[in-house]
């Protein structure tokens, strides 16, 4: 297994050169790109800049993991609006183009938001009816496009066999499964969606999770790995089930005071650890 | 029945005019329902794709012709909309103009107006329900599509439901046919599988 960090978690006053070197001393082996989160990677980065960026990643001795993006909350494959759903798609085309320029085979999309305004039968039609052209356009660039599980966040696919079913009617051996093990908090076990998805996970992130301990103990905050309430051993034991040998990709909020960077290496160890099974 | 375009336009080609109080170009031939894809007038796909799936099977009282999410409709289709009037069915127009931009509402307005359907010059969305109130054919309840085209008032013809009381749906009389407007599409909960809009227009279906 390989280990990478988000681009999105470099110190904002660090700067993209810079970033890419503390990834690398931390002991990572690639990075995780943020489509649209970060200033070096917006969608309006044309294919040469986009070129420069593994460039520089490649001479840092890094690689590109994979792609995500944060765009889609705010415009997602489930809106009403046909221009906002037309906008989404674009944002996952341009994801998968990226991704082929950067020499990486993964994109993480979050699929669709259930809301009070957008009820769950739309939302999921419409996610199936969106993801089925685009896993057809991911599969001619020899990409995988990884559904997410924001479980909690999107209020969507809330159980391991529901995101089953929902893989199943989109049928396209390029759509599978992004699993964060730290968005299951209490809707179920991350060690259950690794035995239940095995081969359809694309790319794991990873973070810890302190179930209901956050504001009036009525929310569950995200934290660094072996601080929260996940079962590592359990969750690295499934991994071994599956057979799964592929990324994984540190995603924890910044969580520290002072030192950011410390964050870095501190997480490598624990990825370190993790991979190692000595928990 | 669902029929397509071309077999809708053999069905009602002897009507060509909108229809006039007392003629009644009726056939005997049985009634089908006409889903009619107005192409790239038509605002959202799902719509169209939720009656289609929808109205599969029904059998109308009356030639129904169903026009889905419009935004705009050509000349050809007014005349099929006369057509279907003319002979005593019924159209079912759905506003596809909840989205649409400022130049498109004022567009979309300057349709329903040849129709004689008068709209409100802003659209509005529900507030904390997200319901729209049908009072025909039967008392019913079916989602909202976020943002609604409401009717202007006065308004010829019956209300038919309403959204926090402002009127969104209305069905009025033309020679012997039947008009039925809705300013908050219905289409979308068809296509994604509401049973109680189906319901609803299997029930028109047979009602109007």
């Amino acid at each position: 297994m390989r280990k990478s960090i988000g681009d999105n978690m470099i110190p904002k006053d660090w700067g993209f050169e810079r970033g890419l070197d503390l990834v690398k001393h931390a002991g990572f082996d690639g990075i995780e790109l943020w489509l649209g989160d970060m200033p070096w990677f917006q969608t309006a980065t044309t294919d040469p800049a986009v070129r420069e960026l593994r460039r520089k990643i490649e001479n840092a001795g890094l690689v590109v993991s994979n792609v995500s993006t944060g765009l889609h909350w705010a415009t997602p494959l489930s809106a009403r609006d046909p221009s906002v759903r037309a906008q989404a798609a674009r944002i996952v085309e341009r994801q998968i183009e990226t991704a082929v320029l950067l020499g990486t085979d993964a994109i993480l999309v979050v699929a669709g938001l259930v809301t009070e305004e957008v009820p769950y039968n739309e939302v999921y039609q419409r996610c199936v009816d969106a993801l089925k052209p685009l896993g057809d356009k991911a599969a001619r660039a020899g990409v995988k496009i990884g559904c997410e599980n924001c479980n909690s966040e999107q209020r969507f696919l809330l159980s391991p066999r529901e995101f089953a079913q929902f893989l199943n009617d989109i049928n396209s051996p390029a759509v599978g499964l992004h699993l964060d093990v730290g968005n299951i908090h209490d809707t179920g076990f991350a060690e259950q969606w690794i035995e239940i998805h095995g081969p359809r996970i694309t790319r794991i992130h990873l973070k810890d999770v302190l179930k209901h301990r956050g504001r009036s103990g009525d929310q569950s905050v995200y934290t660094n790995l072996f601080l929260g309430d996940n079962n590592w051993p359990a969750i690295r034991a499934a991994m071994t089930k599956v057979g799964y040998d592929g990324w994984l990709i540190a995603e924890m909020e910044a969580r520290y005071r002072y030192a950011p960077d410390q964050q870095f290496y501190d997480t490598s160890q624990a990825m370190d650890r993790l991979i190692a099974g000595r928990l | 029945m669902v029929m397509h375009r071309r077999e809708f336009l053999g069905y009602a080609a002897s009507a060509l005019t909108i229809a006039l109080p007392g003629h009644d170009s009726r056939s005997n031939a049985p009634s089908a329902v006409t889903v009619l894809d107005l192409k790239e007038h038509c605002s959202l796909r799902e719509s169209l794709a939720g009656y289609e799936r929808a109205s599969a099977g029904v059998v109308p009282r009356r030639p129904m012709l169903i026009v889905p999410a419009a935004m705009t409709l050509p000349a050809a289709v007014t005349s099929e909309i006369a057509a279907c009037l003319g002979g005593g069915g019924t159209v079912l127009l759905e506003s596809g103009a909840g989205f649409a931009g400022e130049w498109g509402l004022r567009v979309h307005r300057d349709m329903l107006r040849r129709l004689q359907v008068h709209v409100a010059a802003a659209r509005c969305k529900s507030r904390d329900v997200p319901y729209i109130d049908y009072a025909w054919p039967y008392r019913t309840k079916i989602r909202d599509f976020s943002r609604v085209v409401p009717l202007a008032e006065p308004q010829p013809g019956e209300v038919i439901a309403w959204v926090d009381r402002l009127p969104v749906a209305s069905k009025r009389r033309i020679g012997t046919g039947t008009l039925i407007y809705l300013g908050s599409p219905v289409g979308p909960s068809l296509w994604a599988g509401d049973v109680e809009a189906r319901r609803w227009l299997h029930a028109v279906a047979h009602a109007a």
